[in-house]
């Protein structure tokens, strides 16, 4: 040990060493994205279980089927009946019909503002009191009006309605069951879940007049879908890449699977051959949701208030019918019913890879971690060399260091960062497009300008460059190391498209800075997610919109992510690379 | 003296045994929308001259000595499971004075000088009680006991002398379930235990398969103007059943969907078809039941020891219904209160009641459901928590008063230690919409008592005088922080929560009555429990590796082998020994050679 010791030390001043951090840095983010590649195998990844053995999913018989057909048809023609009337005349409708069974009704107002339009609506919602219970505990059926992809939920509507009038004839619920039927998929459920906790802006969002116990779970029934189904896909995803806990889905895949015999899908893929093709997709586009942090249905909305919730949307072509989705639904709630305490047991950080595999944090953390040290590598490794000696064989004393101008540039970079935060989020939809192109143009204009002034105000230095970047990939490891935990695909992806950063450099070869340029050019946010969004198929507009949505009614943070971590690394980074030539 | 007495008892029981001594009745009032509320009460007199005595005859001795063990003045206990839904189902049963909040409810006066002997004796009465009723009361203890100072009025007739020398006791225990091991010791203690009378209706499955139930015990000096004090025992279930429940028959109680003709539809429904599309209006069809449905048993004729006079079974219906009662039975019909129908019962045979549909809804259309309508209540209360994480919360309780007088009512609180309240949040406000916007928290809280809680040693109780304005709605608010507790502290089901006890309200204007809330279920930040487990294991790994090996680098010296210089001790030992040695040779040497001489050599090795 201590041979080891002194060995080390003395390597410390071997000049050998400062060589090898750009290499170590190198080899983090290969393996970062190997490691993400090899989490498929079988090696990897597991197969998922039921933790919480009080769910006991698929234990009980579940008998909704036989007449109840009927009145599920009755109730779809009242809902096409309202196809066509106003939100405020379907709740009318839907509240009589749930007063009929004895079921507490309450309706709540609520607008929201984003990018210049209005989203208002008024939801309704029941509470079916358990028989014997004491409204300590509720769970949550939701079935929105209209549907996630904007048709109308003519069966999940009329399901929930069945569902309501069977279930309340059952004495065995030990959690009260709330039936919110929200005018849309997007707006309605986030204004009345914020109000039932309390959290609502009460401006603009008209608190509950009815409340019931905790929230345990919630179960959002998506079905515009016509013909009868082959399989059911399940809906997961939360805001800001939250998941709800494991176990949930667990059980609706086993009761769904194992005693009705659906399909059951995540993500929607479809037809999944548990190929090692097929599950890294599925884990890519859930890695892809998870990241953007966009809300994926009805349920996404309950999931930052810990009650774990999903969205199930029957789809294909089969030969299952409304009556066996009712009967899904009957065998979770029953699952859920039988909850003694809040969903806690299994995982709440994973990435599912097939609806019964999955690798849990502790696997996959690591990937995103190595992106995240590659560029707290680099900055430790550059600040230790600005505060080296450019010449060899000069004396051994380390040279002082100019913090002030370095400094002032980060800060400079992230202060203007606040800029486009506000900017995307506050203008409205006929302005967005013209203000990103202004944006994108002034984006890539900027490290020019900024070169340009740095140059003319100081000779650049060595040093100068060593510190900015210093600075700027130690904010950006530190950053993504912390966001890793909280949204791991996000940081993956962030981290991965400003890995070029760490290795950009000024440069006297003409050759060279017009590669980096063009490198640069294709890594920048705004092209980027132009990009992406051209490749989706998706306007411009309409994404500027989303994002604009997702901040003002979710509290989506990706846009802080975007803007204030990456977009300040990029432009420092484009501004050293573009500084021309400085005294080496 | 004594066999005297109960040899004369044996001669002429039907002199001593007086009319008003026990009585029993049930009142049964049909609910909107299939529910039925069946209030079940048994009321026993025993004087006080004969209780003092230990002559129990129609009280329990199991529960008569556990209050003179106790000096328990008066008692009352409460078993409460569900919730009252006072929107549909109006007033409560005798003004909400026989429950209790969710779970257990016990408050008593007991004789004591000093607190310290009041909690002495309250700790011999909840462990007698909970042994005596199957209930975990032994668990109401210091910080789920409080002495209310508003809420609660003595019931029963007490001397001033008496009342000064007692102390009133409240505990609740929440999350405590009422189940059947809790009804068979109540049936015990009736004098015709649950064979004949109305009790033998009371069946456990029915009962708590109610949508509400409620069970009380209460025991109360009654002073008459004339004639001597007796002590009341007086037993109460109030249960509100399900009709379409109830009736489903025992061997088959799953509520499988009807056959498809047995739906009830709309059809004057453009797209009614039978077989197809049905629309039901089941909702609107009135009740129709037999007693014997929906108990799941007949009424075994009455109890021998019960009052003649008072008729055992009450239906409270419009004269329009009809009701027919089983043979043998007498109908009376009372000229001041035309919907109720009493029956007098007789004593051996078997009784049931069948109260028939109304025809008038068979074609679909709403008519009348034939029940008496609900009075509305004098007060409506709801209660929940707001905010949400763990750290902070706040309780919003909801008051209306719906009707044209103001109403004056005390507020109580009982809350856990680990809710820490934070008093000066304490806000009531009049909703928006309501008449008098202008009234300010000042103005409705009129008094507060408060008593904050000792952590780990006693509870917070709180208690508001309040007064509501007519046709107004109060939002009573205030915050409090989540304590964390310690890692032992926490229950099995952790995640589960922390039952926070029902808001008990008792109103004092226009009329003297209780409404409780529902409990509420509190999140406490809440460990992961195979953490330490983690913990313990990594640092443990974390020493054994780290610790021991620079231990051993900074203690231990190292040195050449031939630098070591020779350890002393050990060097003086083995000289000695060697030395020791060498003389036992030199001696044996010279006893060999000299015989006698080896005494003296000896001992002059020991004066060495």
């Amino acid at each position: 040990m201590p041979r080891l010791l002194s060995t080390a030390l003395s390597l410390r001043r071997d000049p050998r060493l400062l060589k090898i951090p750009p290499y170590v840095s190198a080899l983090c983010i290969v393996i970062g994205v190997v490691w993400l590649l090899l989490l498929p195998l079988d090696n990897y990844s597991r197969r998922t279980y039921v933790s919480e053995n009080a769910l006991l999913p698929g234990q009980v018989h579940t008998y909704f089927g036989g007449s109840e057909q009927h009145i599920f048809r009755a109730f779809r023609h009242e809902v096409d009946l309202l196809a066509s009337k106003n939100n405020y005349e379907v709740n009318d409708k839907l509240e009589t019909i749930l007063t009929g069974f004895g079921v507490k009704v309450g309706r709540q107002n609520y607008t929201y503002h984003s990018a210049g339009e209005t989203y208002s609506g008024e939801n309704v919602y029941g509470i079916l009191q358990a028989p014997r219970g004491d409204a300590t505990e509720a769970i949550v059926l939701v079935a929105a009006w209209k549907s996630i992809d904007e048709q109308l939920n003519r069966n999940g509507v009329a399901l929930v309605l069945t569902l309501a009038r069977y279930f309340k004839r059952w004495s065995l619920w030990s959690k009260d069951i709330i039936l919110l039927l929200p005018p849309d998929s997007t707006t309605g459920t986030q204004a009345w879940v914020d109000a039932y906790h309390d959290a609502h802006d009460s401006e603009h969002i008209a608190p509950l007049p009815l409340k019931s116990g905790a929230l345990q779970g919630a179960l959002a029934i998506d079905y515009p879908h016509e013909e009868r189904y082959h399989e059911l896909h399940i809906i997961y995803d939360g805001t800001n890449g939250q998941l709800p806990n494991l176990d949930l889905i667990n059980s609706i895949v086993n009761i769904a699977g194992g005693q009705m015999g659906i399909e059951t899908i995540v993500q929607q893929m479809t037809g999944h051959t548990d190929s090692y093709h097929d599950r890294l997709q599925t884990m890519l586009r859930g890695m892809l949701y998870q990241g953007l942090g966009y809300p994926t249905g009805p349920h996404s909305s309950f999931i930052p208030y810990h009650v774990d919730a999903v969205t199930l949307q029957p789809t294909g072509q089969g030969w299952h019918d409304e009556m066996a989705m009712g009967r899904v639904v009957e065998g979770s709630f029953r699952s859920l019913n039988n909850l003694l305490e809040h969903l806690h047991q299994s995982f709440f950080f994973y990435l599912l890879m097939q609806k019964n595999r999955f690798v849990s944090i502790g696997t996959y953390l690591p990937s995103a971690m190595l992106l995240a040290a590659n560029f707290t590598i680099m900055a430790i490794f550059l600040w230790v060399k600005s505060g080296q000696p450019i010449e060899k064989g000069a004396s051994d004393e380390s040279k002082e260091r100019n913090l002030l101008s370095p400094l002032a540039l980060v800060a400079t970079c992230h202060a203007i960062s606040a800029i486009p935060l506000f900017v995307f989020n506050h203008l409205d939809i006929k302005t967005l497009p013209l203000a990103f192109e202004i944006f994108s143009t002034s984006s890539t204009a900027l490290p020019a300008v900024f070169s340009l002034a740095i140059a003319s105000l100081h000779k650049p230095s060595l040093q100068y460059f060593q510190l900015t970047k210093s600075f700027s990939l130690l904010i950006l490891g530190v950053s993504l190391a912390t966001l890793s935990t909280l949204n791991f695909s996000l940081a993956f992806l962030v981290g991965l498209l400003a890995s070029p950063l760490t290795f950009l450099q000024p440069t006297n070869s003409r050759a060279t800075r017009w590669v980096f340029v063009a490198l640069l050019i294709l890594t920048s946010p705004p092209v980027v997610i132009s990009t992406a969004a051209w490749t989706s198929g998706l306007t411009m507009s309409g994404v500027l919109k989303a994002a604009s949505l997702g901040w003002n009614v979710w509290g989506m943070y990706t846009p802080v992510v975007i803007w204030c971590v990456w977009w300040p690394a990029w432009l420092i980074g484009a501004t050293n690379t573009l500084i021309p030539a400085f005294q080496m | 003296m004594r066999s005297l007495l109960s040899l004369l008892l044996l001669i002429v029981p039907s002199v001593l045994v007086s009319a008003a001594d026990y009585h029993e009745q049930l009142n049964l009032r049909p609910l909107p929308l299939s529910a039925l509320l069946a209030s079940f009460n048994f009321r026993a007199n025993t004087s006080l001259a004969d209780f003092e005595a230990h002559n129990f005859r129609l009280f329990p001795r199991s529960l008569g000595q556990i209050l003179q063990y106790a000096g328990t003045r008066e008692l009352h206990l409460r078993f409460t499971l569900g919730r009252w839904d006072a929107e549909s189902w109006g007033t409560r049963p005798w003004d909400g004075t026989r429950e209790g909040g969710t779970g257990v409810e016990l408050w008593a006066w007991l004789d004591a000088e000093t607190d310290e002997e009041a909690d002495e004796k309250w700790l011999t009465l909840t462990n007698a009680l909970s042994g005596l009723f199957c209930a975990s009361l032994n668990f109401i203890d210091g910080t789920r006991t409080i002495r209310p100072v508003l809420s609660f009025q003595p019931e029963g007739d007490h001397p001033n002398s008496t009342l000064q020398s007692t102390r009133l006791l409240h505990g609740v225990l929440p999350h405590e379930v009422v189940c059947t091991e809790n009804l068979t010791p109540f049936l015990k203690m009736l004098p015709c235990k649950g064979k004949a009378g109305i009790a033998s209706l009371l069946d456990g499955h029915k009962l708590f398969d109610a949508s509400f139930q409620s069970m009380a015990i209460d025991v109360r000096p009654i002073c008459p103007s004339e004639g001597e004090c007796v002590l009341q025992l007086e037993q109460t279930v109030d249960m509100v059943l399900d009709v379409d429940r109830s009736k489903r028959p025992h061997d088959n109680p799953i509520p499988r969907p009807p056959p498809g003709h047995d739906l009830i539809c709309d059809t004057t429904k453009p797209y009614h078809q039978p077989g197809d599309a049905c629309y039901p209006v089941d909702h609107l069809r009135g009740q129709d039941w037999t007693l014997s449905q929906i108990f799941g048993r007949t009424m075994k004729g009455t109890c021998p020891l019960t009052d003649a006079e008072v008729p055992p079974v009450c239906v409270h219906i419009p004269p329009t219904r009809d009701i027919f009662a089983s043979e043998g039975a007498h109908e009376i019909k009372y000229s001041d209160n035309d919907s109720m129908r009493c029956y007098q019962i007789d004593q051996q045979q078997e009784f049931t009641l069948i109260l028939t549909n109304t025809e008038s809804t068979a074609d679909g259309v709403a008519g009348p459901l034939g029940i008496v309508k609900p009075e509305t209540p004098v007060l409506y209360a709801e209660r929940s928590f707001t905010g949400h994480g763990q750290e902070h919360g706040g309780v919003q309780a909801i008051l209306t008063n719906p009707g044209d007088d103001p109403v004056e009512f005390v507020y109580m609180e009982s809350l856990p230690w680990f809710m820490r309240v934070y008093l000066h949040t304490l806000s009531a406000r009049i909703s928006a919409s309501s008449p008098n916007v202008n009234t300010s928290s000042a103005d409705i809280i009129k008094e507060i008592y408060y008593r904050p809680a000792l952590d780990r040693a006693r509870g917070t109780q709180l208690e508001l005088l309040v007064s509501i304005p007519p046709h107004c709605t109060v939002f009573l608010t205030y915050d409090f922080e989540k304590s964390i507790l310690r890692y032992t502290e926490y229950p099995p089901d952790a995640n589960r929560g922390f039952d926070v006890a029902a808001a008990v309200i008792t109103t004092l204007e226009p009329k003297v009555m209780n409404i409780r809330t529902t409990s509420l279920l509190l999140y406490l930040p809440t460990p992961d429990f195979s953490m330490p487990y983690n913990v313990i294991i990594f640092t443990s790994t974390t020493i054994a590796l780290a610790f021991g090996g620079l231990y051993n680098i900074l203690v231990r010296r190292m040195v050449g082998a031939n630098e070591v210089p020779r350890a002393a001790f050990k060097d003086k030992v083995l000289g000695f020994i060697e030395k020791l040695k060498k003389k036992r040779a030199a001696v044996s040497a010279a006893a060999a050679s000299a015989g006698g001489s080896a005494r003296p050599a000896v001992a002059n090795t020991e004066a060495k």
